[in-house]
C-alpha cells in the first residue's frame, strides 16, 4: 500500500464534505426540496443549485483519487504556523477597528458612538488603532523583529488612507462607521 | 425619433467617451472625464505592474470601490469607471515587463518568460532596448487582440441571442464552467473543486424561498456573501498572504540590487521591428485564439508563444544572432505579444455571453453589477431603432480600449522606462499596507463590517487553496456565474412547463452538455504539464 | 382593497397639515442610515438615492445609504427591526413587502416596522413586444387557447399569483417564469425568452417608441401611457397590484421623528422641478404620498387581504 498522498486525503475530504452537504446540511437548512409544486406546476426548489455544487465537489473528490498528480502540494506545518499568526493579527486588528471607537465614546464621549460616527476625532479612533495594529503586527512578524520603523510605517499608512478616502469624499465612511 | 443603425451606435459610443462630462480643458480642447480616467488607469496600471508584489488585480480591487463612491450609482459612471479598469488592465501588462527585464524578477507569472531573454539583454547593457522591444510587442499584440474583440463580440452575441433559448443558455453556462475548471490549472479535479466551492459560497443565503438557505438561521449569512468580499478575499487577500509568507520565510535580502549600465545603441530601429514583427504576429494570433477561450490564462499563451518563436528562430536565425534564452529580442517579442494579446480577446466571452474568462473580466463584471445599468451579455448587442443605452456603453468601452492603446503607444513606453526604481520598495512594508488599503476600500463599497470579516475569511481560504495547488480563478468565476446559472436553469425549467429533461431535449443544449462532460473526462485522462 | 390607497391619500393630506408644526423642530441626533431594499442602479435604488440627496441638500441632514437586498424586501425589514428608534435608521421598501411577502413567508406583520410615508406608485402592466401582434391581454389568451405555449415573466411572488389566476380564470396554463427585477423581465421579452411579462413602469420608453405594448393594467386604474388597455378584472381576476414605494423605520419609532421625516420626504417628492419628483413622474406615474394613520390602516388591510390571493393561487 502506498503512502497516503495529500491529493488522496483531499479527495476523501471532498467526498465526505460533499455527502454531508448533500444529505445533511442542504436538506436540513433549506426550505424547499430539489423541485416543488407551485401554481399547478413543478418548479426548481432552493435545494437544487446547492446540490449541484455538492455534485461538483463530489466529482472533484472522486477524480482526485484517480488523477495522476505531478506535484503533491499540501500545506505544511510551517504554512499553518504562518497563516495562524496572520489570522490572529487580522482578527485582533478587525476587532479593535470595530470596538475601540465605541469603547472610547462610552468612556469619554458625550454621546453614544453611533451619533458620533461622523464626527472627528471619534470616527478615526477605530481605524487608526485597529488598522495600525494590523499593519504593525504583520510587518513585525514578517521581519521577525519589532522596530520603530514598522510603527511609523503603520501610522503613516493609516493616516495616508484616511487622507485618501475620508478627507476628499464627504460620503465615504471608513470602517466601522457605516454600520455601527 | 430617427431610426438608429449600427454606425450610429458606434458613433454614439465614441461620442460618449469624448463628449462626456468635461474634466478640464487643455489648450481650448475639452478633455472628458472618461478620457482622463483611462489615462489615470493606464498610468496606475503601469506603476503597479512594474512594482513587484503588486499587479493589475490588486489595483482594480482597491480602486473599484473608491471609483464607485466618486462616480455614484448611475449609468454615467459606467464609462469612466470601466475605462479606468481597462486602463489598469492594459497598463499592468506592459509594466510587468519592467522588473522582469531589469532585475530578473517577474512581477507576474506571465512575465516569467520575459526574463529569459530580457534579463540577459539587460546584463549585456541593452536594457532600454529590451524595454522598447517589450513595449512595442506588447502594445502591438494588445491592439490586434482588441480589433478581433471589437469585430467578433457583437456577431457572437447576436448569434447567441437569436439561436439560443433558455435551456441552451443554461447548457452553455454549464459548459463554460466545466471548461474553465478543466483547463485553468494542471488538475481538472482541483479546478472542479474550486468551482464547486465558489458555487456553494454564492448559494448561501440566496435563493427564491423566504428562508435564506444554508444560513444556519444566522443573520450574518442570511443576506448572502457580498460578491466583492468573496472575490477580493480569494483573489487578492489570499495572494497577499502567500507573498507575505514568502517574505517571512526568506531571510531578507539586504544589499543593493545590481543594475548593469546601458551601453551602445538603445534605439529600436526599423530593421529591428522588421525582424521581430513575424514573431509578434504569430504570438498575437496564438494569444488571441487562446484568450478567446474562457479561463485559459495569459501564462499559457506566453509559454506557447515563446516555444513557437523558439522553434522558428532556431531554424531561421543568422549565426551571429543570440539564441532564445541568451538575450534575443525575438524572445521578448514572442512572449510579450502573446501574453498581451490575451487581454482583449479575453473580453469576447464576457461581452458577448456575460461569462468572465479572467480576473480582469471579473472586475469589469463587478463594476457593471455594482453600478447598474449595464449587464454584460448577449442582450447588450440589441441594435434597436430606439436608443439602447447598453449598446452605446459597449461601443464606448471599445473606444476606451482603443484610446488606452493609443496612449500606451505614445506615452506608455516613455513612462514605463522611468519606473526601474519601484523594484526597491520593500515588500514587507508594502504588502501589509496594501492589505489594510484593500479592506478599507472594500468597506467603502459595502459599508458593513461583516464584508471585512468575509473578505478576511475568504483570504484564508484562498491561501489554503494556493497551498493545495488549487487555482482561485474557477472559484471566483463559479461565484460570479453561480447566480446566473441557477436563475437561467430555473427559468428554463419553468419555461418548458417543468420538463426535467429540458437540458437534453434540444440538440444544441444536448451538444453543450455532452461537450461539458467530454472536457472534464478528457482532461482527466490526459495528464498535462503544470504550465498555467 | 380597490381604491384603498387613493382613499388613504385624501385622509393623509388632512392629517399632515396639523402635525407640520411639531415636525419642523425636529433634527436627527446623528447621521441617518438609509437601508435600500433594491439592487444598485435600478429604478427604485435611483429613486431612494435621489431622495436622500435632496434631503441632505434641503435640511443639511447626513444620510448614509446602505443596500440590503433580497427576499422581497424582508432582509431590509430585518435590518430595520433592531435599529435605533430616534429617526437615525430608515429604509425604503415596497408596500408589497409588508403585505403579500410577509403573509406568504409567514414572517412578521406590518407593525414590525414603523411606516413613514409612501413616495410613488407603479404603472404595473402586462407587457409584450409589439412584434408579437397582440393588442390586449385577450389576444394572449386566444393564442394560448390555440395551443401556443405562453411564457409569462414575473418579478415578485404576488405577480406570479396574478399571472396564474389570470390564466386559470380563462382556462389556460401559462409557463410562469420568475426573475429578479423588472429589468430582467424586459431583457427576457427582448431576447424572446418570454412572451409576456409584468412591467412596473420601466416599459414606458419602449411603449412610447412603439416597440412594446401594454396589454392590460394590473392596477385598479387605467395606465397613464395606455389608457385604453383593459383592466385585469375584465378577465375575471379579482385582485390588483397596487404596490407603492415606502419609507419605513424600526418599530416604535419616535413620533416626532416619524412625522418630520415623512414631511421632509413628502416635500422632496412633491416639489416640481426637483430631481426626485422628475424621476418619479417619468418612471412611476407621479408621486403618491400617504403617511400617518391612513398609511398604517392601508398596510394592515393590504396584509390581511393578501391571504385570499395566496389561497386562490395555492392549488
Amino acid at each position: 500500500m502506498r503512502k497516503l498522498s495529500a491529493s488522496t486525503a483531499l479527495g476523501v475530504g471532498c467526498i465526505a464534505f460533499a455527502l454531508i452537504l448533500a444529505f445533511i446540511w442542504i436538506p436540513l437548512d433549506t426550505e424547499t426540496w430539489l423541485v416543488e409544486r407551485k401554481r399547478g406546476r413543478y418548479i426548481a426548489g432552493d435545494s437544487l443549485a446547492p446540490t449541484l455544487a455538492a455534485g461538483f465537489i463530489l466529482i472533484a473528490g472522486v477524480m482526485l483519487l484517480f488523477e495522476r498528480q505531478t506535484l503533491d502540494l499540501h500545506p505544511t506545518r510551517y504554512n499553518l504556523a504562518f497563516i495562524g499568526a496572520i489570522s490572529i493579527f487580522g482578527i485582533v486588528g478587525i476587532l479593535l477597528m470595530r470596538w475601540t471607537g465605541p469603547i472610547a465614546a462610552s468612556l469619554f464621549g458625550a454621546d453614544e458612538y453611533r451619533l458620533l460616527r461622523d464626527t472627528a476625532p471619534w470616527k478615526y479612533i477605530g481605524f487608526v488603532i485597529g488598522g495600525g495594529t494590523m499593519v504593525f503586527c504583520i510587518v513585525s512578524f514578517v521581519e521577525q523583529r519589532v522596530t520603530w520603523r514598522a510603527l511609523w510605517i503603520a501610522l503613516v499608512a493609516v493616516v495616508v488612507i484616511i487622507a485618501l478616502y475620508d478627507l476628499p469624499f464627504d460620503d465615504v465612511l471608513l470602517p466601522p462607521n457605516g454600520d455601527v | 425619433m430617427t431610426d438608429l443603425g449600427t454606425l450610429d451606435y458606434i458613433w454614439l459610443g465614441i461620442l460618449a467617451v469624448f463628449q462626456g462630462p468635461e474634466a478640464f480643458s487643455l489648450l481650448g480642447v475639452s478633455v472628458s472625464i472618461t478620457v482622463m480616467m483611462v489615462a489615470f488607469g493606464l498610468v496606475l496600471g503601469i506603476v503597479v505592474g512594474a512594482t513587484p508584489g503588486l499587479g493589475g488585480v490588486i489595483a482594480m480591487a482597491i480602486s473599484l470601490p473608491i471609483l464607485i463612491s466618486i462616480f455614484g450609482f448611475n449609468s454615467d459612471a459606467l464609462l469612466p469607471v470601466m475605462g479606468f479598469l481597462i486602463g489598469v488592465m492594459k497598463g499592468s501588462t506592459v509594466g510587468g515587463a519592467v522588473p522582469a527585464i531589469l532585475f530578473n524578477t517577474p512581477g507576474t507569472p506571465d512575465a516569467y518568460m520575459t526574463t529569459l531573454d530580457g534579463y540577459p539583454m539587460a546584463q549585456a547593457g541593452k536594457a532600454r532596448k529590451a524595454l522598447k522591444v517589450s513595449h512595442f510587442s506588447s502594445v502591438t499584440g494588445d491592439t490586434f487582440s482588441d480589433i478581433v474583440l471589437i469585430v467578433c463580440a457583437p456577431f457572437l452575441a447576436i448569434l447567441v441571442e437569436s439561436y439560443l433559448d433558455l435551456p441552451e443558455k443554461t447548457a452553455l453556462l454549464i459548459l463554460s464552467l466545466s471548461f474553465i475548471a478543466a483547463v485553468v490549472s494542471g488538475s481538472a479535479a482541483k479546478g472542479l473543486l474550486s468551482c464547486g466551492l465558489g458555487l456553494l459560497a454564492v448559494y448561501i443565503g440566496t435563493g427564491e424561498d423566504f428562508y435564506p438557505r444554508l444560513s444556519f438561521g444566522s443573520d450574518a449569512l442570511s443576506d448572502g456573501i457580498p460578491i466583492t468580499a468573496a472575490v477580493i478575499g480569494v483573489l487578492v487577500i489570499g495572494a497577499i498572504f502567500g507573498e507575505l509568507e514568502n517574505l517571512w520565510s526568506q531571510t531578507r535580502r539586504t544589499g543593493e540590487i545590481e543594475i548593469a549600465q546601458d551601453e551602445g545603441d538603445q534605439r529600436l530601429h526599423w530593421s529591428d521591428i522588421r525582424r521581430i514583427f513575424p514573431y509578434i504576429g504569430r504570438s498575437a494570433i496564438i494569444g488571441t485564439t487562446i484568450g478567446a477561450l474562457p479561463g485559459v490564462g495569459s501564462t499559457l499563451a506566453a509559454t506557447i508563444g515563446y516555444a513557437t518563436g523558439k522553434r522558428i528562430h532556431t531554424k531561421k536565425k543568422r549565426p551571429e544572432d543570440p539564441e532564445f534564452g541568451q538575450g534575443a529580442p525575438e524572445g521578448i517579442a514572442a512572449t510579450e505579444a502573446a501574453n498581451s494579446s490575451v487581454s482583449g480577446a479575453n473580453l469576447i466571452p464576457v461581452l458577448s455571453l456575460g461569462i468572465p474568462g479572467n480576473t480582469a473580466a471579473v472586475f469589469l463584471i463587478l463594476a457593471a453589477e455594482s453600478i447598474g445599468g449595464f449587464n454584460p451579455g448577449p442582450a447588450v448587442f440589441k441594435f434597436s431603432s430606439d436608443l439602447n443605452p447598453e449598446l452605446v456603453i459597449a461601443f464606448g468601452l471599445f473606444t476606451t480600449m482603443i484610446l488606452a492603446n493609443l496612449l500606451n503607444w505614445t506615452v506608455g513606453g516613455l513612462f514605463m522606462r522611468s519606473l526601474g526604481a519601484l523594484v526597491r520598495i520593500p515588500k514587507q512594508y508594502l504588502l501589509p499596507v496594501v492589505l489594510l488599503l484593500t479592506l478599507a476600500s472594500l468597506y467603502v463599497q459595502e459599508t458593513s463590517m461583516s464584508a471585512i470579516w468575509f473578505a478576511f475569511g475568504f483570504g484564508i481560504l484562498g491561501y489554503f487553496m494556493m497551498r493545495f495547488g488549487i487555482s482561485p480563478l474557477p472559484f471566483v468565476i463559479g461565484f460570479v456565474l453561480g447566480g446566473r446559472i441557477e436563475d437561467t436553469a430555473r427559468q428554463a425549467f419553468s419555461a418548458t412547463g417543468g420538463d426535467p429533461w429540458f437540458l437534453l431535449k434540444s440538440p444544441i443544449a444536448a451538444t453543450f452538455i455532452l461537450c461539458a462532460i467530454a472536457v472534464i473526462f478528457l482532461s482527466l485522462r490526459k495528464p498535462k504539464a503544470d504550465n498555467t | 382593497m380597490k381604491k384603498l390607497l387613493k382613499f388613504a391619500a385624501v385622509t393623509a393630506t388632512a392629517l399632515s397639515t396639523s402635525t407640520a408644526a411639531i415636525a419642523a423642530d425636529w433634527t436627527p441626533p446623528g447621521p441617518i442610515k438609509m437601508v435600500i431594499a433594491f439592487a444598485a442602479g435600478g429604478g427604485a435604488d435611483t429613486q431612494a438615492r435621489l431622495i436622500a440627496e435632496e434631503l441632505e441638500a434641503l435640511h443639511g441632514w447626513k444620510i448614509i445609504p446602505e443596500q440590503v437586498t433580497g427576499k422581497g424586501g424582508l432582509n431590509a425589514v430585518n435590518a430595520l427591526k433592531d435599529g435605533a428608534t430616534d429617526g437615525t435608521v430608515i429604509g425604503m421598501i415596497v408596500t408589497e413587502t409588508l403585505g403579500y411577502n410577509m403573509a406568504a413567508a409567514k414572517a412578521g406583520k406590518p407593525t414590525d416596522v414603523t411606516a413613514i410615508t409612501t413616495t410613488a406608485g407603479t404603472q404595473m402592466a402586462i407587457v409584450a413586444l409589439a412584434s408579437k401582434g397582440w393588442k390586449t391581454f385577450g389576444d394572449v389568451i386566444e393564442a394560448a387557447k390555440a395551443g401556443e405555449d405562453i411564457r409569462f415573466g414575473v418579478m415578485t411572488g404576488m405577480l406570479g399569483d396574478l399571472a396564474y389566476i389570470a390564466g386559470k380564470e380563462n382556462g389556460v396554463d401559462f409557463n410562469i417564469i420568475s426573475v429578479k427585477g423588472g429589468k430582467a423581465v424586459m431583457n427576457g421579452l427582448n431576447a424572446g425568452d418570454m412572451d409576456v411579462g409584468f412591467g412596473a413602469g420601466i416599459q414606458a420608453k419602449a411603449v412610447a417608441a412603439g416597440d412594446m405594448v401594454e396589454l392590460a393594467s394590473a392596477r385598479s386604474e387605467p395606465l397613464k401611457n395606455s389608457p385604453d388597455a383593459p383592466m385585469l378584472s375584465e378577465f375575471g381576476v379579482d385582485y390588483v397590484n397596487e404596490t407603492a414605494f415606502l419609507f419605513a423605520g424600526p418599530p416604535n419609532m419616535d413620533p416626532a421623528a416619524r412625522e418630520a421625516i415623512a414631511a421632509a420626504i413628502a416635500k422632496v417628492v412633491n416639489t416640481e422641478g426637483g430631481k426626485a419628483n422628475a424621476f418619479i413622474t417619468k418612471g412611476f406615474g407621479g408621486p403618491v404620498v400617504i403617511s400617518g394613520d391612513a398609511l398604517d390602516a392601508a398596510l394592515q388591510q393590504d396584509f390581511d387581504s393578501s391571504g385570499a390571493l395566496i389561497a386562490a393561487a395555492a392549488d
